[in-house]
């Protein structure tokens, strides 16, 4: 009888064990499997974002004739030179400038934008549909008509300024401070706030009537009931979209670059203009790759407070 | 407190009326159900009572006041939701201060409210909770104390425990009766289920196809349906319904349908001969002793009693409540009998009316025509539905 038990013991334990075997040779093989399944990714994501990131810092470290590619080892020059001289801080400070008044002309925009959309209009699906339309459109293309719109010679703006009695004479929209930097924050702010209004307006949509119709019930008017419930129930998706149009409107350089080319001067010279210039126009791609990294440093920054919050946002 | 009146108040949305005419009204104090199965109107109209949908025609009052063109927030009514409403980012404290903070309360009078609403619905310890925090009971809870808070004229709840489980419901509506017994206001209740409106409920306006069909004490809706969609709406399992012919014979009514021929009455001057309904109570069918031979189809046992659906010779279904000692098989041909004093006599069609005399005036003379069974010539014999049996 304990003869044959303890056979069965064994029999039972081996059963066992082979089956912890074959459990894990199977976790082996899936694993396998999902390398194999992401490393084509791998391979891209390196050769177009990590390969370029570091050959740009491994850059900032040399003076280098761009036509060329040849220079010198030169350490932390161009960063001290960077952060010495003014051209950078500058070029940061129109940056800020273009990014803080686009974006909060977009949010504006777009935040009031969403809110007539939302409500029940008869032409609202065409309105929904036509509004994305300055997102789509190509932005050199979006560029030319505008540059048309604001020439100080047969632009329609001066035209229409001037016969409503606003202004007297032409105004030079692109070719004078502050004008300039006001007309490429407004083409921004226009061209990027349907952004805004798809984001919004698919939040607003999700908020219960029921919160509404309880505030009215609880006294609440119209104003009272955009601050109580409206702007809260947005607070989260406006937060992701300011990050979001923060680092995108930072970066942010053929919008800029068609309309003003960084003038006049270099008052609408933001860094990504700052950038370029310094690779191809002066042809030091050390000390533009130098301003390149400054730039992603700053960016870094916006991400990592998008990261956390985005993550924070999964764990509620 | 206040009473609330309906006057011939309509309803439509589009080329459809949600609520026809309807005439109601509320006492003063008074806990009244609105009931009825989904798109009766019975939301429409408690939500033009809130001042969320504004009738076609008709006036509303409130008290004394007309509120007919009053937004909600001046009307001096609170509502709690099916889904509770509450404010996502705000605090519980918060939540129930809301309504008083629109109001321009004072801070330290708000508190105090907040604080003596929250001891009353035992929320103290939740206070600085978010609504997400909360279990679906306590979130209740919150909506009810929104509503408590701020001591309004009329309180509306609309199916409030409907996403509550059963036990909690059940809970939650001793609570609320007993709230409305301290309170003393006039709430008006909308719920699909019959349970809550006839226990917590002074009277039920039972509605349907956008039509008050009888607002009566629960009771009166129970043993004296006003018509047919009442009295198949109210009661488990339902009443059972048979179509058949109605006869009279000098002052004498004779109801017959196939394998049922009963003397009834008496019955209202309303009351014609020609296509009618017999309705009968499961609880007013015995099963055993009788006239009438049926076959019995399936059992149910809920433990404390048995329900007996069954099938008559003319394909007429009955149901009947049997103590749970007592069981039949399916199959299995039973004798049964009707109690001849609880049938009801409906007119025809889903909303004919009940044509029996109402009990005050049906008392004197229902001893002098004594209601009696007589077994159908057709039940005697059904060889088919025996061998079945056997």
């Amino acid at each position: 009888m304990t003869a044959s038990r303890n056979a069965q013991e064994a029999v039972s334990h081996r059963r066992h064990l082979m089956a912890r075997n074959t459990g894990t040779l199977l976790e082996r093989r899936y694993a396998m499997l999902g390398v194999m399944l992401i490393a084509p990714t791998v391979v891209v994501f390196c050769a177009v974002i990590v390969y370029p990131l570091l050959s740009a810092i491994y850059l900032s470290f040399f003076s280098i004739f761009t036509p060329t590619l040849q220079g010198d080892f030169v350490g932390l020059n161009n960063y001290a030179e960077l952060l010495s001289t003014g051209t950078f801080w500058s070029s940061l400070g129109t940056t800020l400038i273009w990014t803080v008044g686009t974006l909060s002309l977009q949010i504006l925009f777009g935040v009031g934008m969403a809110l007539v959309l939302h409500q029940n209009m008869w032409f609202r699906s065409l309105a929904r549909s036509l509004i994305l339309f300055p997102y789509f459109i190509s932005t050199v293309v979006a560029v030319l008509v505008w540059k048309w719109l604001f020439n100080d010679l047969y632009g329609i703006m001066n035209h229409f300024l001037i016969s409503l009695g606003i202004i007297s004479f032409p105004m030079d929209y692109l070719g004078t401070m502050p004008n300039a930097m006001i007309s490429v924050i407004l083409v921004g702010a226009w061209k990027y706030f349907p952004f805004v209004v798809i984001a919004v307006l698919a939040r607003l949509q999700t908020i219960p009537d029921q919160l509404y119709e309880a505030a009215k019930i609880d006294g609440a008017g119209p104003i009272a009931r955009f601050f109580d419930v409206t702007l809260p129930q947005l607070r989260d998706v406006l937060v992701v979209i300011i990050l979001l149009r923060a680092i995108w409107d930072f970066k942010e350089f053929d919008l800029i670059f068609l309309l003003t080319g960084g003038g006049p001067l270099n008052d609408t010279q933001t860094l990504p203009l700052l950038v370029y210039q310094e690779a191809f126009a002066l042809n030091d791609m050390g000390n533009a790759s130098a301003y390149a990294v400054m730039m992603m440093l700053i960016m870094l920054v916006f991400m990592l407070v998008y990261i956390r919050r985005t993550r924070s946002e999964e764990e509620t | 407190m206040a009473a609330v009146v309906f006057s011939n108040v309509r309803k439509e949305f589009g080329s459809f009326t949600a609520v026809h005419g309807l005439d109601l009204n509320i006492e003063e104090g008074e806990f009244v159900s609105l009931l009825g199965p989904s798109g009766c109107g019975k939301t429409t109209t408690l939500r033009m009572l809130a001042g969320l949908e504004f009738p076609n025609s008709g006036e509303i009052r409130i008290g004394d006041r007309i509120v007919n063109d009053l937004a909600p927030g001046q009307r001096d009514i609170a509502m709690v939701f099916q889904s509770y409403a509450l404010y996502p980012h705000m605090s519980v404290a918060q939540n129930i201060a809301y309504p008083l903070k629109k109001r321009g309360v004072p801070a330290a009078e708000r508190e105090k409210s907040v604080a003596a609403t929250a001891s009353l619905l035992q929320l103290t310890e939740l206070l600085d909770r978010k609504p997400r925090q909360l279990s679906g009971g306590q979130q209740q809870r919150v909506a009810l104390g929104r509503a408590l808070v701020r001591d309004p004229k009329v309180f509306l709840l609309d199916e409030p425990l409907s996403n509550l489980d059963a036990k909690l419901r059940g809970y939650m509506r001793v609570e609320l009766v007993e709230l409305h017994r301290r309170l003393g206001r006039t709430m008006v209740y909308v719920t699909h289920d019959q349970l809550e409106a006839m226990t917590m409920s002074d009277r039920i306006a039972v509605m349907d196809g956008g039509k008050l069909q009888q607002f009566a004490p629960p009771t009166d809706v129970y043993a004296e349906p006003a018509n047919r969609f009442v009295a198949s709406f109210i009661g488990t399992p339902a009443m059972t319904m048979i179509d058949g012919e109605l006869t009279e014979d000098a002052g004498a009514w004779t109801f017959n349908a196939e394998g049922l021929s009963m003397t009834v009455g008496p019955l209202s001057g309303q009351a014609k001969s020609g296509p009618a309904c017999l309705g009968v109570r499961p609880e007013n069918v015995s099963v055993g002793e009788g006239p009438i031979g049926a076959v019995v189809q399936v059992v149910e046992k809920t433990g404390h009693e048995n329900i007996v659906f069954m099938q008559l010779p003319g394909g007429h279904r009955l149901t009947a409540r049997a103590p749970a000692m007592q069981s039949w098989q399916p199959g299995e041909q039973v004798k049964v009998v009707l109690d001849a004093s609880h049938v009801h006599i409906f007119g025809s069609g889903p909303r004919g009316d009940r044509w029996n005399r109402p009990a005050q005036s049906a008392a004197p003379s229902s001893a002098k025509a004594t209601p009696q069974i007589i077994a159908s010539k057709n039940t005697k014999a059904d060889p088919k539905a025996e061998k079945a049996a056997s």
